[in-house]
């Protein structure tokens, strides 16, 4: 469970995070949206500590985030970043593994329980079969659905990705949040995720996050947050609401002029 | 792959090149005469009246401690050389990226240039004032690379070049301005042991043994760092403290090398490279076999040095720098061929 | 019994009389160059030479026969080439040829380094660092020292006497000379608008002014310096000694040199080749050195030297 109170992160004088409040409870998965420059990766940053705070606090668990450890940071939050850059000579496998490293040793010694857990990341996210290939050699979706399984890997309660469908093609985009929401809903984990697409935050968030230079304009269920009246004025568009399809979906389209 | 292979292979290489070493020289001893004085001196019999007590002088004063050391020097700068292109996940990043070399050639040619009187202390005048020169440098360097807290890749790299290039020009100026020690600086600063003894080898044994060890220790950290500093941190590596300890235990390691050995290139370049070519980019093995594999090619290059052109005897470095021209020509074809590091 | 007393103590007194004859030849603790206190039980009877300065000094005090091996530069006399090398270029020795030859002693000179003086003591060998004279005194002070190492002290001390009568023959002869002529010595003109020349604490600036000349090189700072083509235009030289002729430079060449024409020595064709080890070993040549430049500048005194030839 994760509890943001208050955040605010600036880079000198500038403003980037504005006294942003929110919680993750388990099986949530809350979207962030927003236009371009509104913070989104930013927020990734401050809610693993990388990026300091210059006001409020963030709790895990009731702790404090700033009073963990690293190591421990990472037992409690996980982070799916987006596939880029990838140390290409690494196997499939050892990149998986390496998820494991805030419960091992500083050595980096192994045992069969971490090993056993990185096969079971792996399976649920159908990336067994590339186990022993370097990761250079695989698709961005393929390396994208690898990272899914190194943040399980980490066991951690708390699991936050950055843009994951941003280089994906269509089925794969599908697929790695079909994992996630049944990830949220059988583990109970507590999901942040970034998106882009409008579309994938409607078919798969609980709630939605707004995020517009820096403060949150709008944060709720999925229904009330996606509304031409909240969105048509931040990405400067006329946008409609249609409503279909299996599920009864809402689909947010630009209106034709 | 037997996990055990690359440690045998690059094993066997060194007991090769340890034999070759204590072996070969420009006096020519029949191997069953270096196994008689080998074991005149620990059975403590005296040595056999056919045998030339010179060979004795020449085994035990000259070829073995130079085996050790070369060995040793080989290990430091290979082993650094693999922490160096792990932290700044670079396959060009060498020991002497962020100022060791050029800080040590301008501290050992200050030394040279006084005339200081012929004592025991002042001999050691110049191994000493490279080691400090050395780390001076690259404090500056870290300094001058450090943003709040951390110290940025990027910057660490700049700041070394501006560095190295100022001590470089100095080193040059105080050696176009003496009058006599010209040359001893150029052997210095082309690599390869102007201490002969077993002096240097102690001297240079706790640095080698602390600073190997502790990368040792960093094997799994190097992996992580592999994904870049933040999504190191967010898999819950302490980044800044890690990183400290790699540049610490590396920078040492070599600068102990660099004050007893002049500046060898390539070898800190050439062997990780290798290794990470054959077995892989795991630095838990990385950096063990490319210490082992260091020592074997640094000793292996010591030998050419000597038969090469002997009676005469070249700089190490120069057949170091011999053997890296050719493998970097043979990287850069595999790279074109296959568009992968 | 009290006769075999007596004849015992007879033998004893005989003996002992007889024993400074055997220690008569020590060579006391001598200190050398760099400060060291070297000592020999006796004269030195297998000498290895690190200089060729050092070599011919050994040859020329007679000590030749007791040289058993040689630096690489050693090419005088010509019985030193057939010597065996120790090493030297590349800037290193051969420890163990120098170990395989046992020397007693390794006359070491200013060019080598600390470090392969200790190199050369943690092989338990003597050596003998011989200082780099700046004076004519002090280069025959190192004949005398090497003469005492090598129980050559009377051939040295011959020696001695023989240069100094014949450096007193080159002052004489320039006594009532009357002009000094202006001399350019070239050590190296790779970059002939910057030529290396020889500066004022040098031998070759010694040997220029005992020779009767003046050295334009002695106003520039330091041993070694380089002069500009347009000083050296300005100080217009009477003579220019070519120091590089060993290496091929020829008056011919210096006259093709754009710009060198117009120098007052090229124009006279003052422009000569000089032997350059004989002023830049500090050994017994640096007299024929100084006799070569005598005659060179002043060929009037030429007769005069004739009447003494060098040994």
């Amino acid at each position: 469970m994760l509890e943001v109170q208050s955040l605010s992160v600036a880079y000198g004088s500038r403003a980037v995070l504005k006294n942003i409040s929110f919680d993750l409870p388990p099986g949530n998965i809350l979207a962030v949206i927003g236009p371009n420059g509104a913070g989104k990766t930013t927020l990734i940053r401050a809610l693993t500590g990388i990026t300091p705070l210059s006001a409020g606090q963030i709790f895990v668990h009731g702790r404090r985030l700033n009073q963990l450890s690293v190591a421990e940071r990472a037992r409690w939050i996980a982070v799916v970043p987006q596939a880029r850059n990838l140390p290409p000579a690494f196997s499939a496998w050892e990149t998986v593994l390496l998820g494991r490293t805030p419960h091992l040793n500083w050595l980096g010694q192994v045992s069969e329980k971490d090993e056993a857990i990185t096969r079971q990341a792996m399976a649920r996210t159908q990336t067994l079969e590339l186990a022993a290939r370097p990761v250079g050699e695989l698709s961005g979706g393929e390396q994208q659905r690898l990272l899914l399984a190194r943040a399980l890997a980490q066991a951690a309660p708390i699991l936050l990705l950055d843009e994951p469908t941003s280089h994906l093609d269509l089925q794969f985009q599908l697929t790695l949040l079909d994992q996630v929401r049944s990830l949220a809903n059988e583990e109970k984990l507590s999901v942040l995720v970034v998106l882009h697409d409008l579309n994938l935050a409607a078919r798969y968030a609980d709630r939605v996050a707004l995020l517009v230079q820096g403060e949150v304009r709008a944060l709720g269920p999925t229904r009330d947050v996606l509304t031409p009246e909240l969105l048509s004025p931040v990405y400067h568009v006329p946008l409609e609401i249609l409503r279909g399809g299996p599920g009864n979906l809402p689909y947010i389209i630009p209106a034709l002029r | 792959m037997n996990p055990a292979r690359p440690y045998l292979i690059v094993a066997a290489l060194l007991a090769a090149a340890l034999l070759l070493s204590v072996g070969v020289g420009s006096v020519f001893i029949p191997p069953l005469v270096l196994l008689q004085v080998i074991a005149a001196q620990f059975s403590g019999q005296p040595l056999p009246p056919d045998i030339t007590p010179a060979f004795a002088t020449i085994l035990f004063d000259l070829r073995l401690p130079r085996t050790v050391l070369v060995a040793l020097t080989g290990a430091a700068l290979a082993g650094s050389g693999a922490g160096y292109q792990g932290l700044f996940r670079n396959p060009l990043a060498d020991p002497y990226l962020i100022g060791v070399a050029s800080g040590a050639g301008l501290g050992a040619v200050i030394a040279m240039s006084i005339h200081w009187p012929y004592t025991d202390f002042t001999l050691l005048a110049v191994p000493l004032s490279a080691f400090a020169g050395a780390l001076l440098t690259v404090s500056v360097v870290y300094m001058l690379a450090r943003v709040g807290r951390t110290v940025p890749t990027t910057n660490l790299i700049l700041a070394g070049v501006a560095v190295s290039s100022f001590a470089t020009a100095l080193t040059s100026f105080l050696m176009i301005s003496s009058t006599g020690d010209l040359r001893r600086a150029i052997v210095w600063l082309l690599g390869g042991s102007t201490l002969t003894g077993w002096q240097p080898v102690i001297a240079l044994l706790p640095y080698v043994i602390g600073g190997l060890g502790a990368l040792l220790t960093m094997g799994h950290a190097l992996n992580v760092l592999q994904f870049g500093d933040e999504q190191a941190q967010q898999l819950g590596l302490p980044v800044e403290r890690s990183r400290r300890l790699i540049i610490l235990a590396a920078t040492l390691t070599t600068t102990a090398a660099v004050a007893f050995s002049g500046i060898i290139g390539f070898a800190g370049l050439v062997v990780p490279h290798l290794v990470r070519l054959l077995w892989g980019s795991d630095y838990r093995r990385l950096l063990p076999v490319s210490m082992i594999g260091g020592a074997a090619f640094l000793l292996l290059a010591d030998v050419l040095a000597r038969v090469v052109m002997a009676p005469q005897e070249l700089p190490v470095g120069i057949i170091t720098a011999m053997a890296g021209a050719p493998f970097f020509l043979w990287i850069l074809r595999r790279s074109k061929q296959q568009n992968y590091w | 019994m009290k006769r075999l007393l007596f004849a015992i103590l007879a033998l004893t007194l005989i003996l002992s009389a007889c024993a400074p004859a055997v220690t008569a030849t020590t060579a006391p603790v001598i200190k050398d160059g760099l400060g060291r206190s070297v000592s020999l039980p006796g004269p030195a009877k297998k000498v290895i030479s690190l200089a060729p300065s050092n070599t011919e000094i050994l040859y020329a005090i007679g000590a030749g026969a007791q040289v058993i091996g040689r630096d690489d530069f050693s090419d005088y006399p010509e019985e030193a080439k057939k010597l065996p090398t120790v090493g030297g270029s590349m800037g290193k020795f051969n420890y163990e040829v120098i170990a395989k030859l046992q020397p007693d002693l390794v006359l070491a000179s200013a060019l080598n380094t600390p470090e392969q003086i200790k190199a050369l003591e943690d092989l338990k060998l003597t050596v003998f660092v011989l200082a780099n004279p700046t004076v004519l005194d002090g280069m025959y002070a190192n004949l005398t020292t090497v003469g005492a190492l090598t129980g050559h002290a009377e051939d040295a001390k011959k020696l001695v006497a023989n240069l100094q009568a014949r450096h007193k023959k080159v002052a004489d002869a320039l006594a009532n000379v009357k002009d000094r002529p202006k001399v350019f010595y070239e050590l190296d003109a790779t970059q002939p608008t910057k030529p290396f020349t020889a500066g004022a604490n040098t031998f070759i600036d010694l040997l220029i002014t005992l020779a009767g000349g003046s050295n334009i090189g002695a106003s520039l700072k330091g041993d070694f310096p380089q002069i500009s083509q347009e000083e050296l235009l300005v100080q217009n030289p009477d003579v220019i000694l070519l120091g590089d002729a060993a290496y091929g430079t020829t008056p011919e060449q210096v006259a093709k040199r754009a710009g060198w024409n117009t120098l007052k020595a090229v124009k006279n064709n003052q422009v000569f080749g000089v032997d350059d080890n004989l002023v830049s070993r500090p050994g017994p040549r640096l007299i024929d050195g100084l006799e070569a430049i005598a005659k060179q500048l002043h060929p009037e005194i030429g007769p005069a030297l004739a009447a003494t030839k060098a040994p």
